[in-house]
């Protein structure tokens, strides 16, 4: 028997030395209760005369008594509740015991046997240190029921609730009041700031300081100011109807591969289609080329020497005409045509020093 | 059958009214222009034009052309170089020296210089003689092919540049130009035929730099670079046949956008604002859709080309195939009030495609039809998208401006024909300018007749129906749309010009009706309809007596017989009835249908079928006659006054559902300030379902009638009770809600109650102290960030509150406006105006409508003497490179302050404005502003009204605004608003009131220094000390005014002038010229003069002025002396005026005679040249002009 207390001793010691590495408070908490219900448990089995016990049936017995008071106060907890209230009564437990199929009437009896074990308080071997510093207010005592060398309530800042700021406004009246002088005081200021940095006119002689006028400049392009929207405007609007606007540049998009495309085939006239990207705004994907004679790509000159006709110049020339019958009208057809035959005639390599310029009007000699 | 040109014309004369008769000897076919060099650095241009021409004669031998301003270089025809001259008379309208300072000289001077080279009439400034090698080749009537080179160095008007002052390329600095003008004014930017009537095709090149877009009528055919690819040609073709006139150009760094609808239209703006192009023309091939739709008809030209340009000359303007419009008409999908203007812009120029660009007019004349069809059209496109209300609203608001214009000014007339040519028969004789051609016109005079066209085309529609005038109009454009496919030689294109004749006619084919009467009344008069309407109640025999008196005495208005239609709202319904106006029955007795009121409790029908419950305690009880309306479908162009009880101006504006009966009721209520027409306008003003425009006109007569009633009133101030229940928070009434202007109709009345609320006034006559808090906080909590829209608009009327807020400062003994004793509500608005004002620069709205607002208060302000009265804020806003609203806002301030304060040194600057400026809008719209708000009139006695002004005003005139006919018909206004017709009167006399004439023998007051009749006994009566001079003339003399007349034949020495140098340019008769001529024609007055007189083309009142003087001096002449008696009283009283002014007359004096000693000069160097031209014969030669036209040939002739 003196061996088991001595084993609960040793258990004692023995976890004891297995919190060492543990550092944490709580985990030391747990474990402390554990041991004082080892204790209960030992004592109990020395009552009930065991000399000694193994370890492992101490532990499950700590076990189950640990399930036992757990599932008391559990219980006891939902009986309170049940009636609506929060601090559980006597009733509760009876109630709960009885639930729990244990004899109540045995337990005064119980509790008066001559041979009971008392068991002193553990000893309080790792009280929380709080730092001084940051103690704000008194530490709430502990209620009644709980044992004294319980730890101790943390600082009431941690838990309490605290008015430190006047309730949120959501007074419709001030917050538009608030805005209002806000944006005001905003302008007022910048617009000071400005009229005191820089040039200013005013109304009246004898004051230029109280109602200064930023003096007015002239733009060297007005129409611009004064049409496009501001930039604050121009967010407003994206936020607005930002899905059009997505659909939109979708098609810009489109619309600036198609042109890359076609420029591939003329380099010289990308800058013209590069221009104006979006010009193929067009809604149907499938019409992708519109016909509009701006679009059409600026065509080089006709050079035409006098007396050498029928001559191919390179690659050039024919990638022109080429692109100008993909992309000829009908209308126009009877115009166009001499003019490809006019490219077929070019010759680079001469000197320029006098040539045909063959245009719809007739023939024109240059010099 | 072979046709020669000479035939058809002939045969059309013939027919009669029906063809067209060219008033030239030849026919224009085609006509190339090429503009191979732009510098946009020295602005200048040059290029060539070659015109194809058919002879219709044998026998021609001069062709005239119109060009303006142009330097012509060289001309040929045929390739063979041809002889020109070039004179402009309308350079200097009074050439010579003239003391003349009438306005009434100076009309007649400035219709006749017009005429001298009007196109209609076969003149032209250009006169180019076919070389005599040629002469065979014309009489077999053979093409000829005018070639002509030109240039155009810093060209005044006709073409505008428009570059700003930054770094860069002319593209990248989005330097621009364009063609502009008012009516035919081609001939300022190339040499051509500058008639509607005169129809051909064009091949149109420009040669431009390789960044730039060069935008013009007809198909671009296509772009092709120059040899060193620096610079890119653009090739049009216009086949479809179009005048001169309509032929335009805009070249610039344009960002191009193809319609997404309709590939065929290509829209072109200045750099940077492809996203507002893209959303202001969004809307366009639906104005398109509509127009197709009504006139079954497509649009005629293959493409369409809107390009939106800087420094417009005007909103809009239409030509063949392209419009241009101003930029400013682009906007965001942010602005709403700009987005109906913008829309009604687009669709106008489309409407002038059609008719006005496509379809041309014969002559100056017709053009009434032209305007009245687009501007009828147009209107049928506002009824479509806005709606019948605003359709109505706006046909109202026109009729009102033409009726109170023809009122004030004396009629109107559409349709003006010239027999006789005698000035004394002229139509217009009450104007201050011929009307005989669209150039002598005052601007504001077209603006009403364009009005006043349309309106009657929509008196024809109700006369004939819709679906007919439909009709005719179809029928116009598919004859037209046939003929401009045909080839020349067909001559069809007259099928494509409109006269009023060939109108006239297929209505009638069309719809069987005659219209004469109409036509008569509305378009051969002018003049409008003026009603003065009452009644009584007959309640033994139930009728309504009905009277109707017409005023048909007053300047402007005419008699009116023929039907007239009255509705009657009674009880028991609506009841239209027909009137036939008579000669002299004022009674019409009008039977009613309701015998009493028995059935109180009966709903009420309206004329629209629907049914109301009426409050009718307020009617009388023994007339069933709730109200009447005369003339409710407007087709009658008048202005009617018609008198009934106050209940029955708020039935009707209660209960009638025609806004513009609400319209009418509101404008009477303004009379019966009660607490019933109070209730009925506030009741409107709530109700959700009326017309905003009525809702908007209502607030203003609240507010009248509060003020009228303020002395009874206790409540709450009108309006300010309903504004919070409408758009303020619930909670806190004093806070308006965030902005939300989804709802267009209450964003309207948002914007306009607190303008209307400011006019409030208490007992004391100023603005309630409640209400400038009202508007201060809706300033205050204005709070845009949850809008979909821009606010710019509702905050610029905001501060128009405030502005109308303002009274009159309590002034003591005149002290000088400081900030100490600054009004305390006065200095709460400054406050407000400086934070807008300053926030602008930071932030600036659309159209700077803030600052337009923030400069118009600050001026009313000055006005009221809270702050002091400085020109100087107003000055440096209206700097040429501030936005354009922003400089006409400012100029405004400046031209009142000219008036209130007679600052003679602000009316210089004005008119140096008027000279200098760069923007040709603002030049016209100060000159415009300055005759609606004139420093003094020709009435008043002001410090301003001196010598110096006449004569500047004069020179501007004269010679100061030739290249822009609006701007000379501006001036003109002015001097007329200044000075009035007669010679103004602060000029001091000259020497000899008596002129001698020496045509009819006589001795007549010399006509400068009559006095108008009018104005003068006028002023005689107001104050007869001011102007002893003109009772002492006028006693004598009153008989001889009927005398004053000018003398036509001398009156204009530039006719002169050209027929004296067309008889220099030896010719053969041309016996075919003189018959095209209409005999209407200006020339066929004045007497040709003969080579030997030909030096002295200057005029016969001036002439006897130097005998005069010279009698002066030192010999008498006997017919002087025996006059003296006569002269010599009345100028007694003013020999020290005259000696006064002796030293500058006698400078005058001397500078005419050098003058014309240098004319004569010239002229016989002239002669010299004839006699060397003789001998030379047929060697080309040309001609030095003495406008700009110089030879290259003969250099020496160049002085």
């Amino acid at each position: 028997m003196a061996d088991a207390a001595a084993t609960a001793g040793a258990g004692g010691s023995g976890t004891r030395s297995g919190s060492k590495q543990s550092t944490n408070p709580a985990d030391n908490y747990h474990l402390a209760r554990r041991r004082t219900l080892q204790v209960v448990v030992s004592s109990l089995l020395t009552e009930a005369g065991f000399e000694s016990a193994e370890k492992a049936s101490v532990e499950t017995l700590t076990e189950m008594l640990q399930s036992y008071i757990s599932e008391i106060g559990r219980s006891a907890k939902s009986y309170c509740e049940h009636t609506a209230r929060t601090q559980p009564t006597l009733s509760d437990i009876v109630v709960t015991l009885v639930e729990m199929g244990f004899n109540v009437d045995t337990l005064p009896a119980y509790a008066k046997r001559s041979q009971r074990m008392v068991i002193t308080a553990p000893p309080v071997t790792n009280q929380p240190v709080t730092p001084k510093a940051l103690t704000a207010g008194q530490n709430r005592p502990h209620p009644p029921h709980i044992p004294s060398h319980f730890p101790e309530f943390p600082d009431p800042h941690t838990y309490i609730k605290t008015p430190t700021y006047r309730e949120p406004v959501s007074d419709y009246q001030v917050l538009r009041e608030k805005a209002a002088s806000q944006r005001r005081d905003v302008e007022r200021a910048l617009t000071r700031f400005m009229a005191k940095t820089g040039e200013t006119q005013s109304l009246f002689k004898d004051d230029v300081s109280t109602f200064p006028l930023i003096a007015a400049r002239p733009f060297t392009i007005p129409y611009l100011t004064a049409l496009l929207p501001s930039e604050l405007e121009m967010q407003q609007m994206e936020e607005t109807d930002s899905s059009e606007q997505d659909e939109q540049t979708d098609t810009e998009n489109l619309a600036l591969h198609i042109s890359m495309e076609d420029s591939g085939a003329e380099k010289e006239n990308t800058s013209v289609l590069q221009q104006n990207p979006s010009l193929s705004g067009s809604r149907n994907g499938e019409e992708n080329i519109i016909d509009n004679p701006y679009l059409r790509p600026v065509k080089k000159p006709k050079i035409r020497r006098k007396k050498r006709p029928g001559k191919v110049t390179g690659k050039k020339g024919l990638f022109a005409a080429v692109l100008i019958t993909k992309k000829t009208v009908q209308r126009v057809q009877d115009i166009w045509i001499p003019l490809i035959d006019s490219r077929f005639v070019a010759p680079l390599s001469h000197p320029r020093t006098s040539f045909l310029f063959l245009s719809s009007s007739g023939l024109q000699v240059f010099h | 059958m072979p046709l020669t040109g000479v035939e058809p014309a002939r045969m059309n004369r013939k027919k009669g009214d029906k063809g067209f008769e060219s008033p030239r000897p030849y026919k224009l076919t085609h006509q190339v222009v090429c503009i191979n060099n732009i510098n946009f650095q020295r602005k200048s241009v040059v290029g060539f034009v070659e015109l194809t021409v058919f002879p219709t004669v044998a026998n021609l031998n001069r062709i005239k052309l119109n060009s303006k301003q142009c330097r012509i270089y060289r001309v040929r025809i045929n390739d063979l170089e041809a002889a020109f001259i070039y004179n402009d008379p309308t350079l200097e309208v009074c050439h010579s020296e003239s003391k003349q300072r009438n306005l009434n000289y100076f009309s007649n001077a400035y219709a006749a210089a017009v005429s001298a080279v009007d196109p209609d009439a076969g003149n032209g400034e250009l006169c180019i003689k076919v070389p005599s090698e040629l002469w065979k080749h014309v009489d077999e009537l053979k093409v000829l092919k005018i070639h002509i080179n030109f240039s155009l160095d810093q060209p005044k008007g006709g073409l505008h540049f428009v570059v700003p002052s930054v770094e860069g390329s002319m593209a990248e600095r989005g330097a621009h130009v364009f063609s502009c003008g008012y009516q035919n004014s081609t001939r300022f930017w190339f040499p051509c035929v500058d008639s509607y009537s005169e129809l051909c095709t064009w091949k149109l090149e420009f040669t431009v730099d390789a960044a730039m877009v060069a935008v013009s009528n007809g198909d671009l055919v296509e772009t092709v670079y120059t040899h060193d690819m620096r610079k890119k040609t653009f090739h049009y073709m216009l086949t479809i046949p179009t005048a001169a006139s309509n032929i335009s150009l805009a070249i610039g760094p344009f960002e191009i956008l193809v319609d997404p609808y309709m590939h065929e239209v290509t829209h072109f703006c200045l750099p940077q604002l492809l996203p507002l192009l893209k959303h202001t023309t969004s809307y366009l091939h639906e104005v398109f859709e509509f127009y197709e739709e009504i006139l079954t008809c497509r649009y005629p030209y293959s493409c369409f080309k809107t390009v939106f340009i800087d420094e417009a000359y005007v909103e809009v303007a239409a030509y063949a195939s392209m419009s241009i419009f101003s930029t400013n008409l682009l906007h965001s999908a942010m602005i709403i009030d700009e987005t109906p203007l913008t829309r009604r812009c687009l669709a106008q120029s489309l409407a002038q495609q059609f008719f006005g660009c496509f379809i041309s007019r014969m002559s100056w004349s017709d053009e009434w039809v032209l305007k009245g069809i687009s501007g009828y059209i147009y209107g049928l496109w506002m009824k479509k998208t806005f709606g019948v209300n605003e359709y109505r609203h706006w046909i109202k608001e026109e009729l009102d401006r033409i009726v109170a214009y023809e009122l004030k000014t004396g009629g109107v007339l559409l349709h003006p024909i010239f027999g006789g040519g005698k000035e004394k028969d002229n139509p217009a004789s009450h104007l201050h300018f011929s009307i005989k051609h669209p150039h002598t016109l005052s601007w504001e005079y077209y603006t009403m007749f364009q009005c006043k066209a349309h309106l009657v085309m929509r008196l024809i529609e109700n006369r004939i129906s819709m679906e007919f005038m439909l009709q005719v109009f179809n029928k116009l454009l598919s004859l037209a749309s046939t003929a401009s496919s045909q080839k020349f030689q067909s001559h069809m294109w007259s099928q494509m010009l409109v006269s009023t004749s060939g109108f006239l006619k297929s209505i009638s084919n069309v719809s069987g009706k005659d219209i004469q009467p109409l036509i008569k009344q509305w378009v051969d008069q002018s003049g409008v309809v003026k009603f003065y309407g009452s009644f009584a109640f007959n309640r033994k025999r139930n009728v309504l007596e009905l009277e109707i008196k017409q005023d048909y005495t007053s300047p402007g208005t005419q008699k009116y017989v023929g039907p007239l239609k009255v509705t009657v709202q009674e009880l028991d319904g609506s009841f239209n009835h027909t009137l036939q106006i008579e000669e002299n029955s004022l009674k019409h007795d009008i039977p009613c249908h309701s015998k009493s009121r028995r059935n109180k409790k009966k709903k009420i029908p309206l004329m629209n079928g629907e049914e109301v419950d009426m409050d009718l305690s307020a009617m009388d009880a023994d007339s069933p006659l709730l109200w009447i309306r005369i003339d409710p479908d407007m087709s009658v162009l008048r202005k009617v006054e018609f008198e009934q009880a106050d209940f029955m101006w708020q039935y009707q504006l209660r209960y009638e559902r025609d806004v513009v009966a609400q319209q009418e009721s509101i404008l009477a209520l303004e009379k019966f300030p009660t607490p019933a027409s109070r209730l009925a306008l506030t009741d409107i003003l709530e109700q959700e379902q009326c017309f905003y425009r009525v809702r908007m006109s209502a607030c203003f007569c609240l507010a009248k009638i509060a003020n009228s009633m303020v002395s009874t009133w206790t409540g709450p101030p009108a309006m300010k009770s309903l504004f919070t229940r409408m758009f303020c928070c619930k909670s806190c009434p004093n806070i308006v809600k965030t902005n939300n202007f989804m709802s267009f109709q209450s964003y309207f009345l948002q914007k306009t109650m607190p303008v209307a609320m400011a006019l409030l006034r208490d007992v004391h006559n100023l603005c309630p102290k409640e209400v400038l808090t009202f508007i201060l906080d809706l300033i205050k909590y204005n709070d845009n960030r949850k809008n979909k829209f821009s606010d710019n608009y509702y905050r610029a009327e905001m501060i128009d509150a405030l502005a109308n807020s303002v009274t009159p400062a309590v002034s003591v003994n005149n002290e000088v406006r400081t900030l100490d004793n600054l009004n305390p509500d006065v200095r709460l608005i400054l406050e407000e105006i400086t934070r807008f004002l300053n926030m602008e620069k930071l932030l600036p709205s659309y159209r700077h409508t803030i600052t337009v607002s923030c400069l118009r208060a600050i001026r009313v302000l000055q006005k009221n003497g809270h702050v002091p009265s400085d020109p100087a804020l107003f000055k440096s806003y209206a700097e040429y490179g501030h936005f354009v609203d922003i400089r006409i806002a400012a100029l405004e301030a400046v031209v009142d302050y000219t008036k209130v304060d007679r600052s003679y040194e602000e009316l210089q600057w004005l008119l140096n404005m008027i000279q200098n400026d760069p923007v040709p809008y603002v030049r016209h719209k100060i000159l415009n502003m300055l005759t609606k708000n004139p420093p003094f009139t020709k009435n008043m006695e002001s410090p301003l009204c001196n010598e110096a002004l006449v004569d500047q005003l004069w020179k501007l005139m004269n010679s100061g605004t030739s290249h822009d006919w609006r701007l000379r018909c501006g001036a003109v206004d002015l001097y007329f608003t200044l000075f009035g017709l007669s010679r103004p009167s602060c000029l001091p006399l000259p020497e000899l009131g008596l002129v001698l004439n020496l045509k009819e023998k006589k001795a007549v007051l010399n006509p400068t220094i009559i006095p108008e009749a009018v104005a003068g006994n006028q002023e005689a009566a107001n104050n007869p000390s001011s102007h002893p001079q003109l009772v002492g003339f006028q006693n004598p003399f009153s008989s001889s005014q009927d005398e004053e007349e000018i003398d036509m034949d001398t009156v204009h020495d530039s006719q002169a002038f050209i027929s004296h140098h067309l008889n220099m340019l030896e010719r053969p008769s041309t016996p075919g010229l003189s018959k095209y001529r209409p005999a209407s024609s200006r020339s066929a007055l004045i007497p040709q003069h003969s080579t030997g007189c030909d030096s002295t083309p200057t005029t016969k009142p001036q002439w006897s002025l130097e005998l005069a003087r010279k009698g002066t001096g030192k010999e008498q002449s006997p017919l002087e002396m025996g006059m003296h008696p006569v002269a010599s009283a009345p100028l007694s009283v003013f020999t020290k005026e005259s000696t006064a002014s002796k030293h500058s007359d006698h400078h005058h004096h001397h500078h005419h005679e050098h003058k014309k000693k240098k004319k004569k000069h010239k002229h016989k160097h002239k002669h010299k040249h004839k006699h060397d031209s003789k001998e030379k014969d047929k060697e080309p030669f040309t001609f030095s002009s003495p406008a700009s036209g110089r030879s290259i040939r003969s250099p020496s002739l160049s002085d």
